[in-house]
């Protein structure tokens, strides 16, 4: 007996069909229900019966020998999918995958360049908005349709159009009238395509053949007309010769709502999840409100202000505009306007603000602890393997040579680990030692790493992936210069092109949107460190160099801005920050433009009456040291900064920024020492008191000799370095001693 | 031919409009001359039922000129919001020309408005002879639109005192406008409504109170998106203000519209036109309007002081003034995008040689 099949023709992801599965399936109540999907992934399937499997989750799979080559098959709660694989679980009905084997799917040489890595350089860019709608007609159709209609949101389409057309009818007979009208229109199918439609027949027949009821078959609605169209068995066969044979793991991985929105495993990535995820948990009319809701207290966490009047009012201009726009309901994008112009006063800005939190949601799946093993923790045994690291519990060292092929293999793994937060090695001198060829670890390996790792199964299936993924991520989040610049800086060390040019090009933008001088100069040390540490690598750091130059340069033009109206505290920590900077200008060494810009934006603030005082104090030194002013020039702003006419206070900051740490100057040069001297001789005693610990702390960088030294300069004792001392009349004393030293020498000579 | 120098939009097209009217089979809501589908085509451009060729009046998004018309239609206020010479008042000129067929309720707003000129004010002979009654009330343009049911339009909202702006609230959410001398009220007939235009950017304008603010579902009308219809914009305008002024425009003018474009439309959006490379924008407007008001300054400066020869040395002055409006931060702003961007550009180096000294 052949058993009666139905096609349930869905869109992906789709909320709408979702619903609409659900119904066909409780009203037929199928045997069977067969699932568009890699048929060797169908014992998979019933884990999603776990509760501990909380979509947003993607089943993935890949070679056994490259789990770099993995491919994802996400699923979110409104895919129709899984609610079919729910429904049969729940009902105990036999369900399976029909399509193609995973293996088919495999990259052959023209295709290496995408698969996985499509996902992983993706992840964070922004989905495509306008796509043109004959480029994704196969993987989205209903999509497709909706956009010639006008939409931009296909799901608003398939309401307005498909459920409420007013004739009555089934709402899976209309979608396939449409796609077999569709399909007409369009050319052949590639070889894969047609395989796997061949595929799937064969598999409905099979299971046609041998089951006692109806049979349910859930695929994308693009498939339905050539499902049901008539092939002969011998013709399909033909179709799936050469089936490449690779051995395949699979398991399930967490997914986030963001990464929904993109296009992996069937082909249609979602636009916005968060959308899809609202029309699904809230079938009933009062849709459009919910929504402007959720928009309102998105909208009050960012700080707005929103009147509940406001809210109606968007609900009304809303149903306006879907009059305006002869549709019957308003859809998303009718609210979108609706909230532009009542909720954000008709600034687009604000409504992108929330727009991300609103249509993506920052949901995250959960994976039940009994799924097979995860890829990351094969690979990272694979590379372990291939850098003879052994994971040993107790802490031992490590020295690389980053210069020879295996110091740098090991060091980019322990640097990856390190990005997916297992810190299984450790850097014994994560300090200041970075420009050289070495590298100190300490290893040692705790059990719940191998946790932490499987953890960033979300972020990609390879080590090499996940780390590039998490980095970027982390990037995405990032809000200071130094904070991103540290992030690049690891992205660089673990050899992560991707995630560090992310982390370049949110340099730039961050750089244009700043206007903090501070943060500006303060990223300058660690991008030093990159430009330094890329040459030890081999890593191209000439884009780096050039943003290097750009934000040097911003922050010159500000620091002047930037060195007034500070207190005392504030001023201390932007010396810091001024002194930081020049070292790594000056160590940076760029061309001679931006030491110039750099040099004047100093004087600048040096000759600058409203800048705060220390840090005038410490760009003057900082001037004075790279021997662009003068000794002349350096005595006579001393003298003025520290004449009578100058506050005391005003002038202590001054002598503390000219001379923190760099006492010893005062030993050499007799023209500051002659300035500062008679400054202090000046101070009353009180004053004198007040600013004793400045002055200690000035001159505690000296050691004793050097103290010494100072003192005997400055009480005229003039040391010879032995300890003895020449007699103050040495002049008179001398034409005797020499006239006796002759006679001696002669004598001696005469006798010799 | 009128003698008029200009004739209200509703004459100057009226041909259209009857034609759209005519052949409207669209619902109209109570007082609108036609359904708010034609209403978006007039504004738009196409073609009404009957085959009539209805010419655009505004370029740009569709969705904008929906949701404006959209709101007219829930009887809530409209506010188009935007920097200069964004068709802001040519825009509501038009809808108020569809909707009510009559654009000429018009209040123009300024510092010197007082609440007389928005509500109604006395004849006082009137007033003296027969004492506070309706004949002795003269009505403004706020008044009549309410009587009539027609829409009003409020020119430069903004720029009246924000006390006076408040007298719209009881006007915009109740429909109601009280006369307590008379103890009576007028209360606005169906079709009635409020199109106010406002300047988002200009410094010294009076805010918004938020009482006022959420009354109104505001659209802005952004600037051109289009980088060669912004420079035939300001070409075209410039060629016919020179005419105007007679002065003699130099062959180079398009050449430098497109440089100084260039300079106003990277500042303007934060970005350099290839996208690489993030910037900030200066607190200043550099509206289309404002190029051409440079280009204009340019030209003159170029006939009277400079033998009809156009250069960066005679635009730079003017470009600075439209740049720096606040002298801190928009001349460090100005100052970044001189020393990051346009001073590795060779081709512009002669306006970074003079800004720079400028500065």
């Amino acid at each position: 007996m052949v058993a009666d099949v139905t096609y349930l023709g869905i869109r992906h992801h789709g909320p709408g069909s979702a619903r609409r599965v659900v119904e066909a399936l409780d009203a037929l109540q199928p045997v069977e229900v067969l699932i568009e999907g890699p048929i060797d992934l169908s014992d998979q399937l019933p884990l999603l019966a776990d509760d501990a499997m909380l979509p947003p989750v993607a089943q993935l799979a890949y070679p056994k020998d490259a789990p770099h080559q993995a491919f994802f098959w996400p699923f979110a709660v409104f895919s129709p999918e899984y609610q079919a694989v729910k429904w049969a679980l729940a009902a105990d009905v036999a369900v399976r995958y029909i399509d193609l084997p995973v293996a088919w799917r495999l990259p052959d040489a023209e295709a290496e360049a995408e698969t996985t890595s499509i996902i992983d350089q993706e992840a964070y860019r922004e989905p495509p908005q306008d796509d043109m709608p004959g480029q994704n007609i196969r993987q989205d159709p209903i999509g497709a349709l909706a956009h010639a209609a006008g939409y931009e949101d296909g799901e608003s389409w398939w309401r307005d159009v498909i459920e409420e057309n007013p004739d009555p009818g089934p709402v899976f007979a209309a979608v396939t009238d449409a796609m077999t009208a569709l399909r007409e229109q369009e050319g052949g199918l590639d070889r894969i395509e047609a395989a796997r439609e061949a595929h799937m027949r064969l598999e409905i027949a099979k299971s046609a053949k041998t089951a006692e009821g109806p049979i349910a078959v859930v695929c994308g609605a693009f498939h339905v007309p050539a499902l049901k169209a008539k092939h002969t068995a011998k013709d399909d066969r033909a179709l799936l010769k050469g089936a490449p044979k690779v051995k395949i793991m699979a398991t399930w991985a967490p997914w986030t709502s963001p990464r929904l929105a993109f296009t992996s495993g069937y082909g249609a990535g979602v636009a916005a999840p968060g959308w899809c995820k609202h029309l699904w948990e809230n079938p009933g009319s009062d849709q459009a409100s919910i929504w402007v809701a959720r928009i309102a207290r998105t909208l009050r966490k960012e700080g707005q202000v929103v009147s509940t009047a406001s809210l109606i009012e968007t609900e009304r201009l809303a149903k306006t505009l879907a009059a305006v726009r002869g549709r019957p309901r308003p859809g998303f994008e009718e609210l979108r306007d609706a909230t532009i112009s009542c909720l954000c006063y008709g600034d687009p800005i604000l409504w992108h603000l929330i727009e991300s939190k609103l249509i993506l949601g920052n949901e995250v799946g959960c994976i039940p602890e009994n799924v097979p093993a995860a890829p990351l923790l094969e690979d990272l045994q694979k590379q372990q393997k291939k850098a003879r690291l052994k994971p040993e519990a107790l802490e031992r060292d490590l020295s690389l040579d980053l210069r020879t092929e295996s110091g740098l293999f090991r060091s980019t793994l322990l640097h990856r680990l390190l990005a997916l937060n297992v810190p299984w090695g450790k850097l014994a001198d994560a300090g200041r030692s970075r420009g050289t060829f070495r590298e100190k670890w300490k290893l040692q390996w705790q059990p719940e790493f191998a946790v932490q790792l499987v953890e960033n199964l979300v972020y990609g299936t390879s080590i090499e992936n996940a780390a590039s993924g998490r980095l970027t991520a982390n990037l995405s989040e990032a809000q200071t210069l130094p904070a991103l610049a540290d992030l690049v800086f690891a992205a660089l060390t673990a050899q992560l092109p991707l995630a560090a040019q992310s982390g370049i090009d949110r340099l730039g933008e961050r750089a244009a949107q700043t206007n903090d001088c501070r943060e500006l100069l303060g990223s300058l040390r660690p991008m030093v460190d990159i430009i330094r540490y890329g040459k030890a690598r081999k890593t191209d750091t000439a884009k780096f160099g050039t943003l290097f130059e750009r934000i040097a340069t911003q922050g010159a033009v500000q620091l002047h801005y930037a060195a007034r109206n500070l207190d005392a505290e504030a001023s201390r920590a932007f010396s810091k920050i001024l002194a930081d900077a020049d070292g790594a200008i000056r160590l940076a060494d760029m061309n001679a433009d931006l030491t110039d810009t750099w040099v004047s934006a100093l004087r600048k603030v040096t000759y600058d009456e409203q800048a705060a005082r220390l840090v005038m104090g410490s760009a003057s030194r900082l001037l004075y040291q790279a021997e662009a002013m003068s000794p002349e020039a350096a005595t006579l702003l001393l003298e003025r900064m520290l004449s009578p006419g100058t506050a005391v206070a005003d002038a202590a900051a001054f002598f503390e920024g000219f001379f923190e740490g760099a006492g010893q100057r005062l030993l050499y040069d007799e023209a500051l020492r002659d300035c500062v001297n008679d400054w202090l001789v000046s101070l009353d005693d009180d004053t004198f008191m007040e600013h004793l610990p400045l002055f200690r702390r000035v001159l505690s960088a000296l050691d004793k000799t050097e103290k010494k030294r100072l003192l005997d300069v400055l009480f005229g004792r003039r040391s010879s370095g032995t300890g003895r001392v020449l007699s103050e009349h040495a002049d008179a004393l001398w034409p005797d001693h020499f006239e006796a030293l002759k006679e001696i020498l002669i004598k001696g000579a005469r006798n010799g | 031919m009128s003698d008029k120098l200009r004739l209200p939009v509703e004459e100057t097209y009226a041909a259209e409009l009857a034609a759209l009217k005519a052949s409207d089979d669209g619902a109209k809501p109570v007082g609108w001359a036609m359904s708010p589908q034609s209403v978006v085509t007039y504004l738009l451009g196409g073609k009404a039922k009957d085959g009539t060729e209805i010419s655009a009046k505004y370029v740009g998004k569709r969705r904008l000129i929906e949701t404006a018309v959209a709101t007219l239609a829930t009887d809530r206020a409209l506010l188009l919001l935007g920097v200069p010479g964004t068709a802001k008042s040519w825009v509501s000129e038009h809808i108020a020309a569809a909707v009510s067929g009559d654009s000429t309720m018009v209040i123009q707003c300024t510092a010197g408005t007082d609440e007389n000129q928005v509500r109604y004010s006395w004849n006082y002979a009137e007033l003296l002879a027969k004492g506070p009654s309706r004949e002795a009330l003269v009505p403004t343009p706020l008044f009549r639109a309410m009587e009539m049911g027609k829409t009003c339009r409020l020119e430069e909202l903004t720029r009246m005192g924000s006390d006076v702006q408040d007298t719209l609230i009881t006007v915009l959410s109740e429909k109601m406008l009280p006369i307590p001398e008379l103890n009576d009220a007028v209360y606005a007939s169906r079709g009635f409504n409020v199109i106010a235009t406002a300047n988002d950017r200009d410094k010294g304008v009076n805010d918004l109170s938020a009482a006022l603010k959420r009354r109104f579902n505001v659209v802005v009308l952004p600037l051109p998106d289009d980088m060669d219809e912004e420079i035939a914009i300001v070409t075209k305008r410039v060629g016919e203000m020179a005419d105007t002024l007679a002065l003699p425009a130099p062959k180079n003018v398009q050449q430098e519209v497109a440089r100084v474009l260039s300079i106003f439309r990277e500042l303007r959006q934060g970005e350099t036109l290839d996208g690489k490379t993030t910037l900030k924008s200066p607190s200043s407007t550099l509206s289309t309007a404002e190029a051409i008001a440079v280009m204009v300054g340019g030209l003159s400066h170029a006939t009277f002081f400079a033998k009809g020869d156009l250069s960066a040395e005679g635009l730079g002055p003017t470009v600075l003034g439209a740049i720096v409006k606040d002298p801190v931060q928009d001349k460090a702003i100005l100052e970044e995008y001189l020393e990051t961007v346009l001073k590795s550009r060779r081709d512009y180096s002669d306006y970074y040689s003079v800004l720079t000294e400028l500065l």
